[in-house]
């Protein structure tokens, strides 16, 4: 027996969670568990291919319920925690936030001070591909930066599977769906579609953790994952820091820019 | 059904909507004035209203020299009446002139002044471009836009907020005694609370002042007995301010008053506990440390009330639980021991904070020795030798050995203009006082000798200049323009090493029997906490930030919380009163009103109808947005049960000022401001292209 | 780079704050001083205010440059208004030009009440760079995708 099988069957005997979300094999890869008896335990696994951020079901009550639960997930799924905690989202009362290590060695959080320890200090290093599509995209020129979001994301179909799939994306009502006025036109094409991702992008400066899982929901494989990544470096490179609230909704006098005259 | 895209699409779209009913049951009136000429020179203002006759949704469109005339409003009313419009469009000059007299004309033909919008032709088409057909296509435009604008206005009411009739003046020093006589002579209630157990702050200390010589003791302690007989004012003293919950017109003050140990009501002030108390050698704050005074004291003989307190930290009782002593000699029985500090809670109305300053002590200065010599003193230091009832009793005498000094520097600028020492600012009061000093010097001490070191004269006042004129031609003080750097003790005497830069940089050293140093005014210890507590700005120097520093001096972005005096800013006494005054007038005209009136441009969170209640999702980062600290948590409860099933931002009308930041950083779109709302400004601008 | 159409005159849109720039505007109007009629104006009560979508749905209409203006950082007639638009400017331009939108097109600026001449240079500036730039085309032609193929009900 694992020790996080051996972890997560004495949470639930003990009564301490009523559910544990983790991952298990899947037929091609991993994918999320939901476990709620020992026997469903014992195929919970961690590894580098446990992609999917498990913190998206945290602000869903009705997959997650009233009771305390716990939550086994990879690196992401510990960075968005402290954001959605910082948000407001979640209660800590009810939610045990654990990981593992290589080793298999179980590490449980008790405080947001101890994840952001963690998250500090065990950052992933970043994808090779993504780094060098960056690098591609800021040699061009604007007009070849414009043609090519332009038939991009003319593929795209307006399913939204990345708004699902984002842990951050948990609005109950989206920006999209409010027509007065439309802010966003609903049908796909070309310029809409990059209304849509600006507009997703904006509502994520400052809260996107990286977890990439926006890319891989999308069904038509769109860089869109570039679009946060590339958002994410230059707003931590600008602005640093912030102490409470959103990169946004916060501001420093010294903030320099070359542009307004 | 076709539906072709075209730029026009969104237009389309939104008609389809069945909740655009306004646009095709609108009725607006347009109304194009010609300004005289300044208008109809430039632009066809027939041309104008003919094409806004013909904008979807205008049912009346008319053009008429001055608009803003009597026969041109009546003009404006009659077709409000006879057209049943609901939305009116003024094309004239700009709003911030008249939108005031055209919103109060259409409120007299009983619609709703925020239905009527201003386009400004004037300043932004006629006067700024010539005569031509692209002018008045733009001024079309224009009108276009706000037609498709006004058509989204809602109807609106002011927002009335009720007022507790009530002031809370923070701090007893001429400033806040002088707010709280001109609030309480207006027949307004105040409370006035004071840190130190005697009101008076800092002009209590100074001997006598710029530019009169007035004997300031003489002219503060009248108005200090005025304040405690003036039926409106309660005074508190030994009180600080706790906690401050509310808003503008509903502020909730908890007041913590310390233990003072004496019952105040039984104590006639007689003072024998003070002579009788063994701990003698406590150094005395009042005389900055050049006297003592007792563990029970009062800080001054005129301090008001007059009444002592114990000092906890020094009385032998509080710390070995022995003594005892004042309680066997006073005759009344008022000395009461462990007392716990006593809570209040006050509904006030509006608040002035009047905490004043201080001034940095001699430690600071390492290159003026760390404070170790007794005879660097300090500017306060100096004003308790040459004030009569100091520890010198008015004379000038070293404290190390009591003799009278022959020979005085006085160092301009200590700290002040220094960013290396972290003051980069100039402390306002130093240059006078220090003229002051030198002259009393000199008044009191016939042949003695005091040289100023200063790097400019700052005189700004009425009869400043005249006064510092008057320092050097009659009383003879040595002006040398340079600074000093270092002074040391050698053989009971001070080393002065300074430089004359006027006379080319030459050096000058001086064997001081006293050197005066002018230290730079700094903000109260506790000033940041203070203002955190009542969600007041402050700026790097941890003064009191005012709402705008050439146009309100004495406001503060609290709306309701007023600032007065050195909390500012350095100043001097006439500053200090003028601004106290100007407070008082603030705080007097905000109370004398049933209610407060305020403009209903606020922004709103949306609510809707259960189990969602609102589409905000309760994430509070636009509470860091706000700088009015405006948005507050709600919490929705099960009517029956009474559990929280959500919180949700509220936004509280009577703090919101209307600049609508929220609103375009809500992610969700959930707050919208009402004037300026989402729905009016996306058509406004989609109108200007769309013709 | 498009080619000079000599009948080409741009259309700007303004978004202004009312505190500051607008009453900028309105010195500029008192002062008589005459600048280039394609801009025109829409008030708002900050720059706080002004919402990043707006900008889009200018050009999606037809704009072919934009102006926003506002208070000097400090200057805020609500504090701090200006410090967070301009935040969210740096933001979004950086992802504009990320995503190939041409950022030469929007000129921000600081204008205050007491700048009337300021704001008929910045006018004048934009309308001639905007001239030279030609008719933002491109944005239109994305934004009128559809048109190329009729969708048809019956």
């Amino acid at each position: 027996m694992t020790k996080i099988t051996e972890k997560a069957t004495s949470l639930l005997s003990e009564g301490t969670v009523k559910m544990i979300i983790g991952y298990e094999m899947g037929t091609e890869r991993p994918r999320p568990l939901f476990c709620h008896t020992a026997e469903e335990c014992e195929k919970l696994i961690m590894n580098a291919e446990c992609k999917n951020n498990l913190a998206v079901y945290l602000t869903k009550k009705e997959i997650i319920g009233e009771e305390k639960i716990a939550v086994i997930g990879n690196y992401y799924v510990v960075k968005t925690v402290i954001q959605l905690q910082r948000e407001n989202q979640i209660n800590l009362d009810n939610l045990m936030v654990m990981t593992a290590d290589e080793n298999g060695e179980v590490i449980t959080f008790t405080t947001i001070d101890e994840m952001k320890e963690y998250t500090d200090t065990h950052e992933p290093a970043p994808d090779p591909k993504m780094v060098a599509a960056l690098e591609k995209i800021d040699k061009m020129s604007r007009e070849e930066r414009w043609e090519y979001w332009k038939s991009e994301l003319s593929k795209c179909i307006r399913c939204y599977a990345c708004r699902a799939a984002c842990p951050l994306c948990y609005c109950n009502r989206c920006v999209t769906e409010v027509n007065c006025p439309q802010w966003i036109e609903p049908w796909a094409a070309p310029l809409s579609n990059m209304e849509w991702q600006i507009n997703r992008v904006m509502h994520m400066s400052g809260r996107c953790v990286g977890c990439g899982e926006c890319a891989a929901a999308c069904p038509l494989d769109l860089p869109i994952g570039l679009l946060c990544k590339k958002m994410g470096m230059d707003i931590k490179s600008t602005f640093g820091e912030w102490k409470d609230g959103n990169v946004l909704s916060t501001y420093n006098i010294g903030d320099k820019e070359n542009f307004i005259k | 059904m076709w539906l072709q895209r075209n730029w026009d699409c969104n237009v389309i779209l939104s008609k389809l909507i069945p909740y655009k009913v306004s646009n095709i049951m609108s009725r607006i009136g347009v109304f194009i004035c010609h300004c005289g000429e300044n208008i109809s020179a430039t632009v066809d203002c027939e041309r104008v209203a003919k094409a806004s006759s013909e904008m979807e949704g205008v049912e009346f469109a008319t053009d008429y020299k001055y608009m803003c005339s009597d026969p041109g409003q009546t003009l404006i009313k009659t077709a409000i009446k006879e057209h049943h419009l609901d939305g009116v469009v003024v094309g004239s000059c700009s709003p911030r002139m008249h939108e005031a007299t055209f919103r109060r004309a259409c409120s007299e033909a009983g619609m709703n002044p925020y239905l009527c919008e201003i386009a400004n032709l004037r300043e932004h088409v006629s006067w700024v471009h010539e005569k031509c057909e692209a002018t008045t296509n733009k001024a079309i435009e224009i009108v276009h836009g706000l037609v498709e604008k006004v058509k989204r206005n809602r109807p609106l009411d002011a927002i009335e907020v009720p007022v507790t009739k009530k002031a809370l003046v923070i701090g007893g020093g001429i400033a806040g005694i002088q707010a709280s006589l001109d609030i309480a002579n207006c027949g307004q209630q105040v409370i006035l609370i004071e840190k130190g157990p005697s009101i008076g702050g800092h002009m209590s200390q100074l001997s006598e002042t710029f530019p009169t010589l007035d004997c300031s003791q003489c002219i503060l302690t009248p108005r200090m007995v005025e304040v405690a007989q003036n039926p409106n004012i309660t005074l508190y003293t030994y009180a600080e301010l706790e906690k401050l919950e509310g808003f503008i017109g509903n502020f909730k003050a908890t007041i913590r008053l310390q233990a003072k140990s004496v019952d105040d009501s039984k104590c006639t002030g007689c003072g024998l506990c003070t002579t009788k108390c063994p701990q003698n050698n406590i150094p005395s704050e009042f005389n900055e440390g050049l006297g003592t005074r007792t563990a029970i004291f009062t800080p001054f003989p005129q301090a008001v009330p007059n009444k002592p307190v114990i000092d906890k930290e020094h009385c032998k009782y509080y710390q070995k639980g022995k003594c005892k002593v004042c309680q066997k000699f006073c005759p009344t029985g008022a000395i009461e021991y462990d007392k716990p500090d006593e809570f209040i809670t006050e509904d006030i109305g509006a608040v002035v904070v009047t905490t004043g300053f201080n001034v940095l002590k001699t430690e600071f200065f390492p290159e003026y020795g760390y404070g170790k010599y007794k005879d660097v003193i300090n500017g306060l230091q100096f004003e308790r030798l040459a004030s009569a009832s100091g520890p010198t009793l008015g004379e000038i005498r070293r404290p190390s050995d009591g003799q009278i000094p022959k020979k005085i520097v006085f160092i301009a600028c200590c700290g002040s203009r220094d960013p290396a020492k972290g003051i980069p600012y100039c402390s306002k009061i130093c240059c006078m006082y220090t003229a002051k000093h030198a002259m009393l010097y000199q008044h009191k001490v016939h042949d003695g000798d005091s040289t100023v070191f200063y790097m400019d004269v700052r005189a700004g006042g009425k009869n400043y200049e005249e006064f510092v004129r008057r320092a050097v031609e009659e009383d003879h003080v040595n002006y040398v323009r340079g600074r000093v750097a270092r002074v040391y003790e050698k053989s009971g005497k001070l080393i002065v090493k300074g430089v004359d830069t006027l006379m080319g940089a030459k050096p000058v050293e001086i064997e001081a029997d006293m050197v005066v140093l002018a230290t730079a005014g700094v903000a109260n210890k506790g000033a940041e906490e203070l203002a955190q507590r009542m969600h007041i700005s402050y700026d790097p120097y941890h003064f009191f930030t005012e709402a705008h520093p050439k146009l309100k001096p004495v406001e503060t972005n609290t709306a309701g919380i007023f600032l007065a005096g050195a909390c500012q800013a350095p100043k001097d006494i006439p500053e200090t009163v003028a601004s106290a005054s100007g407070a008082a007038v603030k705080v007097v005209s905000l109370l004398s009103r049933p209610t407060l009136i305020r403009e209903p441009l606020v922004a709103v969170v949306n609510r809707c109808a259960p189990p969602l209640f609102s589409t905000c999702v309760g994430c509070f980062m636009c509470q860091t947005i706000c700088p009015y600290q405006a948005i507050e948590r709600e919490e929705i409860k099960d009517r029956k049960t009474g559990k929280v099933l959500k919180v949700i931002a509220r936004i509280n009308p009577g703090l919101c000022q209307g600049c609508g930041t929220c609103v375009s950083f809500c992610r969700s779109k959930s707050i919208d401001i009402q004037g300026y709302t989402n729905e009016e400004m996306y058509a406004e601008v989609t109108a200007l292209l769309n013709k | 780079m498009e080619e000079n159409n000599n009948n080409f005159e741009p259309r700007i849109i303004a978004f202004v704050c009312n505190w500051c720039t607008y009453a900028g505007a309105d010195l500029t109007g008192t002062s008589r001083i005459k600048y280039a009629s394609n801009v025109e104006i829409v008030r708002f009560p900050c720059t706080g205010r002004i919402d990043f979508m707006l900008l889009l749905k200018a050009f999606a209409g037809g704009s072919d440059g934009i102006i926003i203006s506002g208070c000097h950082p400090s200057d805020c007639h609500y504090t701090s208004g200006n410090f967070h638009a301009r935040r969210r400017w740096m933001v979004f331009r950086d992802m504009l030009d990320f995503m190939g939108i041409d950022i030469e097109r929007i000129r921000w600026s600081w204008v205050s009440a007491a700048e009337g001449a300021k704001w008929a240079d910045v006018v004048n500036d934009t309308v001639d760079k905007i001239r030279k730039m030609g008719p933002y085309t491109e944005y239109k032609k994305a934004a009128m995708f559809l048109e190329e193929e009729k969708i048809c009900h019956d």
